[in-house]
């Protein structure tokens, strides 16, 4: 029995002739935080983007192999892309809060996607906005522009967002390379709380982040400049072998 | 010491040309305020024409370039929006974009006489209709689309790809992502083109002379077949060929006066929205 929520088998990524990335064959289990891990350039939000099917986005990328959530396989023609990337949300490196007010970004999701009355919307963005820790920062001018928060507040903000359409895996992609230390922190602790609901991906290259909030890596560098999977387990594992390529230096480096 | 002066030839060359463009701008509109403005009345707004031009006002052909810059703007409209979405978002074969490009392009260029003329024969002739504003609206919808569309398809192109793919990644379908990212924050664009586009259909004589617009005798048009209705540039035109009398002359220019101003107003009414476009991209 496959207890893994996501798998990939042979996938790789590539731009006309430019191999992006090498085939990946991955299991990622349900519970817990996810990590990967690996120098910048080596594919690795490329690789996160292809779990939702978010890299067909960007114009110009083959895809080849396949992905499976719970055993379902995703590329696939009659898969609804868009009921996928709802279930498998995606925080992005840079927070990107709409040109609209604190509540409309919190249910900017749930409005389209969710059949909920209207008039729960205050509760749900409420309950996602506390989730995010957010609330007490922001209850009392929700109609202000999203926009008008610090830079952390703003990633919790999209945070909340995501939580708002209560979805089953969050991949997230360096969520805190834009932050101050203490916008980190806060989302790291976040990040330790909602594992406990949710499945979490995180792309990081913090040594540190790893450590502090990963059950598992898998660490992607590079080989003949094309991103290679070169290893998973947990980092106690991978920092025990020494014969991973790439590894020591990236850890000397980091 | 050569290049520096080059570097001053060039900045005087720069201004001179401003300069230049900017003196003869104001002298046509100094020239016609200062022929015009004697005859600006309440009178001659709200007065319907009589004595061919020479006496009387210019109330209905207020009220009939309304009435075609109206119909433009319906026509005009809804169909940038969908050439700009198709352009912008259903089609992803970047020769495809092209293609959509080079015929606005190419719509852009035909001369305003030649849309009269086919509008001569397609509406007029061929439907039946004779002189008809609905004839002129269409035709000047059809002109100023190239300028609606292009401002708008810029305006798309420019809208940052995060808040696409950030909504895309909330599981948002390309229908409600055009409704809730594409739309608001475009809509800017659009009022931008359309003011800019109508400004220039409000002055257009070509289209709309053999189609739409007669010089005296039509009011408010109670139906599309055989109802053309008057309007402000075409009245300049009968006027201008016919100023011989003092009197026709200074209404001939109080109406130039009233159109500028018209024009103006729109251009005016644009500022904002394409203000905001800089501010946003000021802001990244």
């Amino acid at each position: 029995m496959d207890k893994s929520v996501l798998r990939t088998e042979n996938l790789s990524v590539s731009a006309g002739k430019k191999s992006i990335l090498n085939p990946v064959s991955l299991k990622i289990p349900g519970d817990g935080v996810f990590g990967i891990i690996g120098p910048s350039g080596a594919g690795k939000s490329t690789f996160l983007k292809t779990l939702n099917r978010l890299c067909e986005l960007t114009p110009g990328l083959q895809i080849n192999g396949q992905v499976f959530h719970r055993g379902v396989p995703l590329y696939h023609h009659g898969v609804d892309v868009d009921a996928l990337r709802k279930r498998v949300s995606m925080i992005f490196q840079q927070p990107v809060v709409f040109p609209t007010s604190i509540f409309a970004n919190v249910i900017f999701g749930v409005r389209h996607t969710e059949t909920i009355p209207k008039k729960d919307w205050p509760d749900l963005a409420e309950r996602a906005l506390r989730q995010a820790a957010l609330w007490e920062e922001v209850k009392d001018r929700l109609k202000k522009p999203g926009k008008e928060l610090s830079i952390g507040q703003q990633q919790r903000l999209c945070l909340a967002r995501s939580l708002a359409t209560d979805p089953e895996i969050i991949l997230m992609d360096e969520p805190t390379s834009a932050l101050d230390p203490g916008s980190t922190e806060a989302i790291e602790s976040l990040i330790h709380q909602l594992k406990k609901q949710q499945s979490i991906i995180l792309v990081t290259h913090n040594m540190r982040q790893a450590d502090k909030v990963c059950d598992l890596v898998a660490f992607i560098g590079l080989q003949d400049g094309t991103g290679t999977l070169l290893a998973s387990g947990s980092l106690d594992e991978l920092r025990s072998r020494n014969n991973i390529p790439g590894f020591e230096d990236y850890l000397c480096c980091e | 010491m050569k290049r520096k002066f080059f570097d001053l030839l060039f900045r005087t060359a720069t201004c001179l040309c401003v300069v230049f463009s900017c003196a003869v701008l104001l002298a046509i509109i100094g020239f016609i305020v200062k022929q015009g403005s004697s005859a600006v009345s309440r009178a001659f707004l709200t007065g319907e024409i009589t004595g061919a031009g020479a006496s009387g006002g210019i109330f209905y052909n207020l009220v009939g370039t309304g009435i075609l810059l109206a119909t433009t703007f319906l026509v005009s409209a809804p169909t940038a929006l969908s050439i700009a979405l198709l352009h912008g978002v259903y089609l992803r074969n970047y020769r495809h974009r092209e293609k959509i490009t080079i015929l606005l392009y190419i719509l852009n260029g035909i001369p305003g006489i030649l849309f009269g003329i086919v509008g001569l024969v397609v509406f007029v002739q061929w439907f039946g209709w004779g002189k008809s504003w609905l004839a002129g609206g269409i035709l000047l919808g059809f002109m100023i689309l190239p300028t609606v569309s292009v401002t708008l398809i810029e305006r798309i192109a420019s809208i940052p790809r995060k808040y696409i793919e950030a909504a895309a990644g909330l599981g948002l379908r390309q229908s409600e992502i055009v409704r809730s990212v594409i739309l608001p924050q475009s809509a800017g664009g659009l009022a931008t083109g359309l003011l800019l586009g109508l400004a220039r259909a409000a002055g257009e004589t070509a289209p709309i002379m053999f189609t739409a617009t007669i010089f005296a005798g039509a009011t408010i048009p109670n139906g599309i077949r055989e109802n053309p209705v008057l309007s402000l540039p075409y009245h300049i035109f009968i006027l201008a060929q016919d100023s011989y009398s003092p009197e026709v002359n200074s209404r001939l220019w109080a109406a130039a006066l009233v159109l500028v101003i018209l024009v103006f107003a729109m251009s005016i009414v644009a500022l904002p929205a394409r203000l905001k476009i800089h501010e946003e991209a000021d802001h990244g």
